[in-house]
């Protein structure tokens, strides 16, 4: 049995704020819930109030629009980002990333927004999302701020959050559509299993860049390289961008050396 | 808080604690055991039920977010007691030993089926990629569904020749 807490649907952005601004550091926001009710139950975390952020008014649906870029709201599930046309079209590495994480029935209710505000080093999307120059849209009482998603992540599972703030939504530019890319993760099985090195490759307009998960405290962008530089180079870069350690999952030789491979792998096959 | 759902085409209405899970719920409220908690974090798939249509471990939803939710589970598959396509091939392949994963493997076959009716022995396995089956060894489920989707072939029992 899961501990008690408190259960709140709010309708609207307004009541959110509210029971926000009421709970604070006792409030926990549930979307999908894939991490929130395995922390409740293991007791990591220990709410006084679940907070259902999916019924809120305008948390629903992705979209995409030529002038706005792609808009993820905070109701968008995995595998809707995996259904999503404009996606498929313009943003193949989502997909792959998208793709990639966890197993089908965790697809059907993990979030985009909740697997970035976790803050894993793990995290599946962000790679793919750093990589694409996503924006960050948070908001509270006070108003939006909007910032650069490689700004977001502070720590593991740290972010410069506060307590009455939540993510509005993720803005993918709409530059970044067309953008070539794919993702690779090294895990121990097939299905379900968190990471033991994750990167993703982007080229665009010349540009190319990294995308990293689960070599360092949070997800790793590797910027300022060029699509014609030599694989030696761009390993070169996402070696000194991070700093794996050895865990129960790998040791830090093997990932460094992973990271390495993944990024060659990727240099070739991303065309 | 009081909650109404349709189970397997029922109406239910019941008064439900906050923090309790879809699953419990199913299993303790309303005598729905044939889906299973293995793991309860979302690893094995023995809690996989429908709800909405979509696939879903049941230890990871709240029964209050269930509320207004079409849910389906194992006990809704077979008809007037008659084996479904899916329990049948399961049955005639011998992908059951313990039993315990199949309730939720069933639902994530058949949610595979429905996306897929010819699915191949690669999408077979991403499709059940979130059900553990500590049994069989995954071959004999693998033919059940080969099976029920048509592509064994009269006279073709599979390799392991169960059938």
């Amino acid at each position: 049995m899961l501990q008690k807490f408190r259960y709140a649907k709010p309708r609207d952005k307004s009541e959110l704020h509210a029971l926000l601004a009421e709970y604070g550091k006792s409030a926990k926001l549930l979307a999908g819930g894939t991490d929130l009710l395995v922390n409740i139950r293991s007791g990591s975390q220990k709410p006084a109030i679940v907070i259902d952020v999916k019924k809120v008014t305008g948390f629903s649906g992705i979209s995409w629009s030529a002038k706005e870029g792609l808009i993820i709201r905070p109701a968008v599930t995995i595998n809707e980002v995996l259904g999503d046309a404009a996606v498929r079209e313009k943003f193949p590495l989502l997909m792959e990333c998208a793709h990639d994480l966890a197993s089908y029935q965790i697809r059907n209710r993990a979030t985009v927004i909740g697997n970035i505000v976790n803050a894993s080093p793990c995290s599946d999307m962000a790679p793919g999302l750093l990589c694409l120059e996503a924006r960050i849209v948070i908001s509270s009482k006070r108003g939006e701020r909007e910032l650069p998603l490689v700004e977001f992540f502070t720590g593991v599972k740290k972010t410069v959050l506060r307590e009455d703030e939540f993510v509005e939504r993720i803005v993918v530019p709409a530059a970044a559509a067309g953008a070539r890319g794919s993702y690779k993760k090294l895990k121990r099985i097939n299905g379900h299993d968190l990471g033991i090195v994750g990167v993703a490759l982007m080229k665009k307009d010349g540009l190319l860049r990294l995308g990293i998960s689960s070599s360092a405290p949070t997800p790793v962008l590797v910027d300022g390289l060029r699509e014609t530089d030599p694989e030696e180079k761009v390993a070169a870069a996402a070696r000194k961008a991070t700093s794996p350690i050895s865990d129960v999952r790998c040791s830090q030789e093997y990932r460094e050396f992973m990271i390495e491979t993944f990024v060659k792998r990727l240099c070739r096959e991303v065309k | 808080m009081r909650i109404k759902l349709s189970v397997n085409g029922s109406a239910y209405e019941r008064d439900v604690e906050e923090h309790k899970t879809l699953l419990r719920f199913l299993r303790e409220d309303l005598g729905f055991t044939g889906t299973k908690e293995g793991c309860g974090a979302g690893e094995c798939g023995a809690c996989t039920v429908f709800m909405n249509g979509k696939t879903v471990n049941s230890c990871m939803v709240l029964a209050v977010e269930a509320d207004g939710a079409e849910v389906e589970t194992i006990e809704g598959e077979a008809e007037a007691g008659k084996l479904s396509a899916i329990q049948a091939a399961f049955d005639r392949h011998h992908a059951i030993q313990c039993g315990f994963c199949t309730g939720g493997m069933v639902m994530s076959v058949r949610e595979l089926l429905r996306s897929n009716p010819k699915p191949s022995v690669d999408e077979i396995k991403q499709g059940i990629e979130g059900n553990f089956c500590r049994c069989t060894g995954y071959q004999q489920i693998i033919e059940a569904v080969l099976d029920v989707s048509g592509q064994l072939g009269p006279g073709n029992k599979g390799e392991l020749k169960h059938a």
